[in-house]
């Protein structure tokens, strides 16, 4: 496939990509950093809405016409301990990686900051590889599912997994309903008007 | 029917919206959505910059000569892309930074949420590199794979934001 066509198509991808993560306000810090408060559940209905929809697309793409997974190794070390400065990362920014630039895109200023902090993060990586590498690089398990682990075809693991996850979305809705969510990510807004600061609360609708 | 001028979309739709995804991208460019490679790609050109041997470093190649990691990079470009234009579309276009800042941790000038969001960005893809996925490429595709490693990444992204959260003030 030509340089150009990837180019094209990640673009496409990238606006429907955008425009969800913008309309249901998973890219808002406070909806963000709420999850991890436990104030607010939109980022987890998202994420795992997410998983099941690509445990059921991919089910179907492995399991009836065999495109190959590519899933990433289980090295102990880098993974827990790179996946928790990764959390504490998102609590700092405010965000994840892609959602950075779905901040910028949305206007949020200091959102370049996190790019520009981001880009200096794998630069530091990139030359730091080595002795972080040697440091942190135990346990590798290579690149195993929990369908491999329990010998049984990925098609029917996922089916199962996604069956368990729609489930627990549902009873997670009946105690915290999405409109309460989204209510408290519309007062987390900022006066679109101001450019001073935007701290303080939105205009009543 | 979901549209760009819709004020919201309910978390699941979104969910659904982003899953699809997946299918153009195993499909078309034989790989998984994923966010955070793209920062090594950019980041391995800016350091080009100032240092020429930059890109004979293998990690800093890898990113800059493979399509795929330029699939992503349009990607996450056209993530801002699509953000601007629903939040234009809908009336929606945020200015200088959240009031939730304000509120969670006392921050009351951009250029003070900048620092601290310059911070959390390189805190951010150090992790992220370190672990080999962000939030889309472990936790969206690694789970929907089933792979361990990428389950595992997820509870620790968890740990480490629900312990840093914690510091902060409930809003």
């Amino acid at each position: 496939m030509s340089l150009l066509w990837l180019i094209v198509l990640g673009l496409a991808m990238g606006v429907v990509f955008g425009a969800a993560l913008e309309k249901s306000r998973v890219m808002e810090p406070g909806v963000l950093v709420g999850q991890f408060q436990f104030r607010n559940f939109t980022m987890l209905k998202m994420f795992l809405a997410a998983t099941i929809t690509g445990l059921v697309a991919l089910a179907v793409l492995n399991g009836v016409f065999g495109v190959a997974l590519h899933p990433k190794a289980f090295a102990v070390g880098p993974v827990l301990i790179g996946g928790l400065i990764l959390g504490v990362g998102i609590a700092l920014a405010g965000a994840c990686p892609g959602t950075a630039l779905a901040q910028a895109g949305a206007g949020y200023r200091d959102a370049w900051a996190i790019i520009a902090g981001g880009i200096g993060g794998a630069i530091f990586y990139g030359y730091a590889k080595g002795p972080i590498d040697a440091a942190l690089g135990w346990g590798d398990f290579g690149k195993i599912t929990f369908a491999d682990v329990f010998a049984v075809p990925f098609w029917a693991l996922a089916l199962i997994f996604a069956a368990v996850l729609a489930a627990f979305l549902v009873v997670l809705e009946r105690f915290v309903p999405s409109k309460d969510d989204l209510a408290q990510a519309e007062t987390m807004l900022g006066d679109p008007a101001c450019s001073d600061g935007g701290a303080r609360p939105a205009p009543a609708e | 029917m979901l549209s760009l001028t819709d004020r919201n979309w309910s978390p699941y739709a979104a969910g659904v919206v982003i899953g699809l995804l997946q299918i153009p991208a195993f499909l078309l460019v034989d790989t998984a959505l994923g966010a955070s490679s793209s920062f090594v790609t950019a980041g391995g050109f800016v350091a080009s910059l100032v240092d020429p041997a930059a890109a004979q470093i293998d990690y800093f190649a890898k990113y800059m000569t493979a399509g795929k990691y330029f699939w992503q990079s349009a990607l996450v470009i056209g993530i801002a892309l699509g953000a601007f234009l629903s939040a234009t579309l809908s009336g929606s276009r945020r200015a200088s930074f959240s009031p939730a800042w304000t509120r969670m941790t006392g921050v009351s000038s951009l250029w003070g949420r900048m620092a601290m969001g310059f911070a959390g960005g390189f805190v951010l893809l150090l992790g992220a590199r370190i672990a080999g996925g962000c939030t889309s490429g472990h936790g969206i595709s690694g789970m929907a794979q089933l792979a361990v490693g990428s389950t595992v990444a997820v509870v620790a992204m968890f740990a480490g934001g629900i312990l840093t959260a914690a510091m902060f003030k409930k809003v």
